[in-house]
C-alpha cells in the first residue's frame, strides 16, 4: 500500500509541475453523496485537476461546466436523473465527455452495461485513490 | 382284645395255669397297649411334621410310620383329587421273605368287590393270593372318602387286631387332617400368588400408563417450544426478509462513507508529502475523515436496532422519531426506485407504548409495498406521503399513501393474508404479519383506494394513557410472540 501512492504521487507530481504552465483541466464530480462530493476535489486538486462537484445531473447539466469538463466522475445511482441517464443526455446533446463512473452497487449488470455505452472505467467505492488517477488518465489521453 | 391274638408264640389258653397265664397275658397285653399308646401318640404329633403343608410329605411320612408300626407288607395310598403335585398313588411294599402279591393283584382283589366306592368296601378283606392268607383293609380318607383311599395289606390271618384297626383309623384321620390343612394352605398360596400377580400386573400397566402419560407430556412441551421458537423465528423472518430486499441499500449506505473516508485518507498523505506540507489540508481531510466514520457507524447502528434479533421490548414510543429513523434508512432505496417522499409528521403526536422495532418493520413495509405498487409507472410522479396526526378517536395514526397501480376491489380481503402476493419475488407475509402486529398493540391496520391513483395504508393505535402501562398491568396486556397467543 506504500509504494502505490509514492509512484502515483509522483507522477501526480510530474503532471501538476507539467500543467503549472498549461491550464489545470477541468474534473467534475456528480454525486448525490455528500461524503463524496467533499472528499474527491480535494484529491483531485492533489493530482493536479481544477475540481468542480454537483450534487445531481440536473444541477450539472444546468451550469456552465459541461463544455469546460474533461472529464466526469459520475455516480450511477441517484434521485432523479441517474447517472446512466445522464451519460445517454449528453450523447443526445452531442456533449460526449470521457466518463469515469463511482457506485456502490454491486450488481454485476451495472458495470458491462455503463461500458457499453462508452464509459472509460466504472469503479466500485470505496476505490483507492491511485485506480482513480489510473481511469482519469486513460479518460484524458483519449482527447 | 381277642384271645389268641398275641402272638406267634402264644399258647392255646386252656393249657396254661389260670393264674400264671392270667398274669402273663396280663404283663403282655399291657406291653402291648403301652406299645399301642405310644404308637398313637407318634400318630397324633404327625401333624407338627405336617406343618409345611406338602402333600407328598404327609403321605411319605404318614407311610413310614404305618409300615414299621403295624408290620404292614403293603400300603397304598391313592389321592382322588391330586393337588399340586401330590402323587396319585404311592405304593410301598416291605420286604418279606416270600412272594407277597402285587399291588396291581391287591387292587384288582379289591376291584373285585365290583364297588368302587371306598366307602362301601368291606373293613377287611381276606384273600388267598398265591400261598398267602393276606388281610386287606381299606380305609377311606376324608369325611366322605372324597381325599382318596389308604389300602393296607399284611400277610397275617389275625390283621388287623383291635388296636391296629384303631391306629389305622387315628392314621386315617391324622392323613385327612395333613391333606386337608395341606390343600387348604395350597389354595391360599395359589390365591395370595394370584393376588400378587394381579397387583403385579396392575402395577405394571399404571407403570405403562404412566410412561405413556410422561411421553405425551414431554411431546406436548417440545411441541410448545416448538411453536414458541416457530412464532419467534417467523417474527425474525419478518424482520429479516425486508433485509434481503435492503441488502443493495445497505451496501449503498455504508460505502458512502467508506468511500470518502479512503479518499480523505489518500488525499491527506498527498497533502504531507508536498515540500512543504499542505497541513491545514491535511487537519481538514483528517476531520472528514472522522465525520465519515461517525456517519458509517451510525448507519450501522441503525440496522443493528432494526433487524437484531431481540425479544419484544415494551416502552414508550414516538413514532415521529421512528418514522424519520426508518424513512432515513430506506431512503437511498427509495430514491433509487424515484420515489418522491413527503413526510407531514405532526407536531405534538402523542406517545404510544409498544414494540419500537416492531412497529418500526411495519412503516418499513408499508414503505417497501408503495414503492413496489409504484415500480412501473411512469406517466406521474412517484409520490409517497407519509403522515402522523391524532385522528378524531384520539388514536395515533400513520399513513403511507402511494400513487400506484392500486389493488383490486376484489382481493381487498385478501390483502392482509398470510402469503397472499401479487409481487413475483414477494413471499406475501409482510402485510398478514403487520396486522398481527398493529393488532397486538391494540391498533388497526387497513387500506383504502385513493381519490386519485394509488393506495393509502393507515394503522391506528390507542395512546399511552388507554393502552398498554409500562409495566404491562394493563388486563388486556400485548402478547409477546412468545406467548400462546
Amino acid at each position: 500500500m506504500d509504494a502505490a501512492p509514492r509512484a502515483a504521487h509522483s507522477y501526480g507530481m510530474e503532471l501538476r509541475q507539467e500543467r503549472r504552465a498549461a491550464e489545470r483541466p477541468l474534473v467534475s464530480v456528480v454525486d448525490d453523496d455528500e461524503s463524496v462530493r467533499e472528499s474527491l476535489p480535494d484529491l483531485l486538486g492533489e493530482f493536479g485537476f481544477a475540481a468542480r462537484a454537483f450534487s445531481s445531473a440536473e444541477e450539472f447539466l444546468a451550469s456552465d461546466s459541461v463544455d469546460q469538463t474533461r472529464c466526469l466522475i459520475l455516480d450511477v445511482a441517484m434521485p432523479g436523473m441517474s447517472g446512466p441517464d445522464l451519460q445517454r443526455e449528453l450523447k443526445l446533446r452531442r456533449r460526449e465527455l470521457p466518463i469515469v463512473f463511482i457506485t456502490a452497487q454491486r450488481e454485476e449488470t451495472v458495470r458491462p452495461q455503463v461500458l457499453e455505452q462508452g464509459a472509460i472505467e466504472c469503479l466500485f467505492k470505496p476505490f483507492s485513490d491511485t485506480a482513480l488517477l489510473e481511469a482519469i488518465n486513460s479518460a484524458l489521453r483519449l482527447k | 382284645m381277642r384271645s389268641g391274638d398275641v402272638g406267634p408264640c402264644c399258647l392255646p389258653p386252656l393249657l396254661l395255669p389260670d393264674m400264671e397265664v392270667q398274669s402273663e397275658l396280663a404283663s403282655v397285653g399291657a406291653k402291648h397297649l403301652q406299645r399301642c399308646i405310644n404308637d398313637l401318640v407318634s400318630l397324633l404329633a404327625l401333624p407338627a411334621v405336617w406343618s409345611g403343608g406338602d402333600p407328598s410329605q404327609v403321605l411319605h411320612t404318614l407311610l413310614d410310620a404305618l409300615m414299621r408300626m403295624l408290620r404292614l407288607d403293603l400300603i397304598s395310598v391313592t389321592l382322588t383329587d391330586p393337588v399340586d403335585g401330590a402323587p396319585v398313588e404311592i405304593v410301598r411294599l416291605a420286604e418279606r421273605k416270600g412272594p407277597m402279591p402285587s399291588a396291581h393283584d391287591i387292587c384288582t382283589a379289591l376291584g373285585h368287590c365290583s364297588n368302587n366306592d371306598s366307602r362301601k368296601w368291606p373293613p377287611v378283606l381276606r384273600n388267598l393270593m398265591g400261598e398267602e392268607d393276606v388281610s386287606i383293609v381299606a380305609q377311606p380318607l376324608g369325611l366322605q372318602g372324597e381325599l382318596g383311599v389308604m389300602v393296607v395289606a399284611a400277610a397275617r390271618k389275625d390283621f388287623p387286631q383291635q388296636t391296629e384297626a384303631l391306629l389305622l383309623n387315628v392314621a386315617a384321620n391324622q392323613t385327612s387332617i395333613g391333606l386337608q390343612e395341606a390343600r387348604l394352605l395350597s389354595h391360599q398360596k395359589r390365591v395370595a400368588s394370584e393376588l400378587d400377580q394381579r397387583v403385579a400386573q396392575r402395577t405394571a400397566e399404571l407403570a405403562i400408563a404412566n410412561e405413556e402419560l410422561k411421553r405425551e407430556l414431554a411431546e406436548r412441551k417440545l411441541v410448545e417450544q416448538a411453536l414458541g421458537k416457530a412464532r419467534s423465528d417467523l417474527a425474525h423472518v419478518a424482520r429479516v426478509t425486508s433485509l434481503g430486499v435492503l441488502t443493495a441499500s445497505i451496501a449503498h449506505e455504508l460505502n458512502q462513507p467508506l468511500s470518502g473516508i479512503i479518499t480523505n485518507a489518500g488525499t491527506c498523505l498527498r497533502m504531507l508529502a508536498t515540500d512543504p506540507p499542505n497541513v491545514d489540508g491535511a487537519r481538514e481531510t483528517a476531520r472528514r475523515t472522522i465525520r465519515d466514520g461517525n456517519r458509517a457507524s451510525e448507519v450501522i447502528t441503525r440496522l443493528r436496532a432494526l433487524y437484531g434479533k431481540k425479544d419484544a421490548a415494551i416502552e414508550p414510543v414516538d413514532l415521529n422519531e421512528a418514522t424519520r429513523e426508518v424513512l432515513a434508512l430506506s431512503m437511498s432505496e427509495l430514491q433509487r426506485n424515484r420515489v418522491i417522499v413527503q413526510q407531514q409528521l405532526a407536531d405534538d403526536l402523542p406517545l404510544i407504548t409498544g414494540d419500537r422495532v416492531q412497529l418500526q418493520q411495519v412503516i418499513l413495509n408499508l414503505l417497501r409495498n408503495a414503492s413496489d405498487a409504484m415500480s412501473t409507472v411512469d406517466d406521474r410522479p412517484r409520490d409517497l406521503l407519509i403522515r402522523t396526526e391524532l385522528d378524531e378517536n384520539g388514536q395515533v395514526r400513520l399513513s403511507v399513501a402511494d400513487a400506484g397501480v392500486g389493488f383490486d376491489l376484489h382481493a381487498a380481503d385478501r390483502l392482509f393474508e398470510a402469503f397472499y402476493t401479487t409481487k413475483n419475488e414477494g413471499m406475501g407475509i409482510g402485510l398478514s404479519v403487520s396486522r398481527s402486529v398493529i393488532e397486538r398493540h391494540h391498533g388497526r391496520l387497513w387500506a383504502t383506494p385513493n381519490n386519485g391513483p394509488g393506495v393509502t395504508f393507515s394503522f391506528s393505535i390507542p395512546c399511552e394513557s388507554e393502552g398498554m402501562t409500562r409495566d404491562g398491568t394493563r388486563a388486556s396486556r400485548i402478547p409477546l410472540a412468545s406467548d400462546g397467543a
